[in-house]
């Protein structure tokens, strides 16, 4: 990369996020994306309804369009999750996956929705006595007891890791892994007891957890399920900034006509600002916030050279 | 708002005249300090019917044991000493404002 500051950094490769990269571009800004392309809610989809495009066209072959494209403007993709966002000394300072760290003027969050629960019998009934969906916050009230990780991505991995600083064992519930290497590396080092032939089928508790019922009968006694699917999302990385959220459901970020959050310099576009669930909405909105976040970072790269 | 810890919880908590919302919390929550601007809000409509307040799980671990706390952000009502109700993660205003006026 030509420059150690990005001027916008990007968090989602879906179609808000390429769309916001691809207008930030055409302002000359530093842009980086980061994300993996097959966690949008587009790749597995067919789109039928999108302007101009008259046949029915496979959203995996929208994303490598979008890709190709915003590359060419000159965006640079790096095909990891981000694990951790901070503002420090005004600068977004984000960390991957694999432990990379990049520095940003202004951020936008285009991560999309994802599915955060398991949706299984005992886990609704047991949220909060045993039942988590956050390592972070909650890792410190199971010392020294035995828990369990669901997930197959960034976020339960990395939090499996975590976990082993607090419990006394760690087990990660996976199906196939879907994380970069280093991070896989750091998994096989480390004392995460891996069962990635079984799923959950129920949490068992009457008030409290006290096990999981895997597929083919097999049971794992623990007193705590930590549900971390897919990747982190908007409440983990920009809750921790003070972001705030719609007033109705407590779920998506809270954007104004510009796609601006209440935090300067931090904009966010596509399904994580609602409903509806459109690729129009998600590049109308990607558009908005690349436009004004390249602006928002011109205008700071300015002040900074006076 | 408020402040309680594990040395005054009973005092200003469970022995209030008033039923008491308190918001257990810690520093390296994410969803802690998105739900932390919704109670200041409920406390500015409802604060001279109810006591508010936040307990800080890392400075006090006596409190959130004793009430089986194994999640944060959890709020807890306490209505005449006992445990009146409690919800647990960063939920939507409405539902807290609910909680809060079955209390009332």
């Amino acid at each position: 990369m030509p420059e150690d500051i990005l001027d916008v950094a990007i968090i989602g490769c879906g179609p808000a996020g390429l769309q916001a990269a691809i207008h930030a571009c055409g302002k000359k800004a530093q842009v980086a994306v980061f994300g993996r392309p097959e966690k949008s809610s587009l790749y597995k989809a067919h789109v039928a309804n999108f302007c101009c495009y008259e046949k029915v066209v496979p959203g995996q072959a929208l994303l490598d369009a979008g890709r190709i494209q915003a590359e060419s403007l000159g965006a640079d993709f790096v095909t990891e999750d981000i694990v951790e966002t901070k503002f420090d000394n005004e600068r977004f300072v984000l960390s991957t996956e694999a432990g990379k760290i990049f520095t940003s003027r202004s951020l936008i969050m285009a991560m999309g929705a994802a599915r955060k629960k398991l949706r299984v019998k005992g886990e609704k009934e047991l949220v909060g006595r045993g039942v988590s969906y956050c390592v972070d916050c909650d890792a410190t009230f199971f010392r020294g007891m035995d828990v369990a990780v669901v997930g197959n991505e960034s976020a339960a991995v990395s939090g499996a890791l975590t976990l082993l600083g607090f419990a006394k064992k760690v087990f990660l519930v996976c199906r196939e892994l879907n994380i970069s290497k280093r991070l896989r590396e750091q998994l096989n080092r480390s004392d995460v007891q891996v069962i990635s032939d079984r799923w959950v089928k129920e949490i068992i508790g009457s008030d409290k957890v006290e096990g999981l019922l895997l597929t083919e009968n097999q049971s794992l006694d623990v007193q705590g399920v930590f549900v971390e699917l897919g990747a982190k999302g908007a409440m983990e990385l920009a809750a921790n900034l003070g972001v705030m959220f719609d007033a109705e459901t407590f779920s998506f970020i809270e954007t104004n006509k510009k796609q601006e959050t209440n935090l300067p310099g931090l904009y966010a576009a596509g399904d994580i600002t609602g409903q509806p669930w459109q690729m129009a909405k998600a590049v109308g909105e990607g558009c908005v916030a690349g436009i004004n976040a390249a602006e928002y970072a011109k205008k700071l790269s300015e002040l900074e050279d006076k | 708002m408020l402040e309680v810890d594990d040395s005054n919880f009973e005092a200003k908590i469970l022995k209030a005249d008033k039923p008491a919302l308190v918001d257990f919390w810690a520093p390296w929550c994410g969803p802690c300090k998105a739900i932390g601007p919704v109670v200041k809000e409920l406390e500015e409509t409802y604060g001279d019917k109810m006591v508010f307040a936040k307990c800080n799980v890392d400075q006090s671990p006596n409190t959130p044991t004793k009430y089986s706390i194994r999640a944060i952000p959890t709020l807890i009502l306490f209505k005449n000493g006992e445990v009146f109700d409690q919800v647990v993660g960063a939920v939507p205003k409405a539902h807290i404002e609910q909680l809060v006026k079955k209390a009332l």
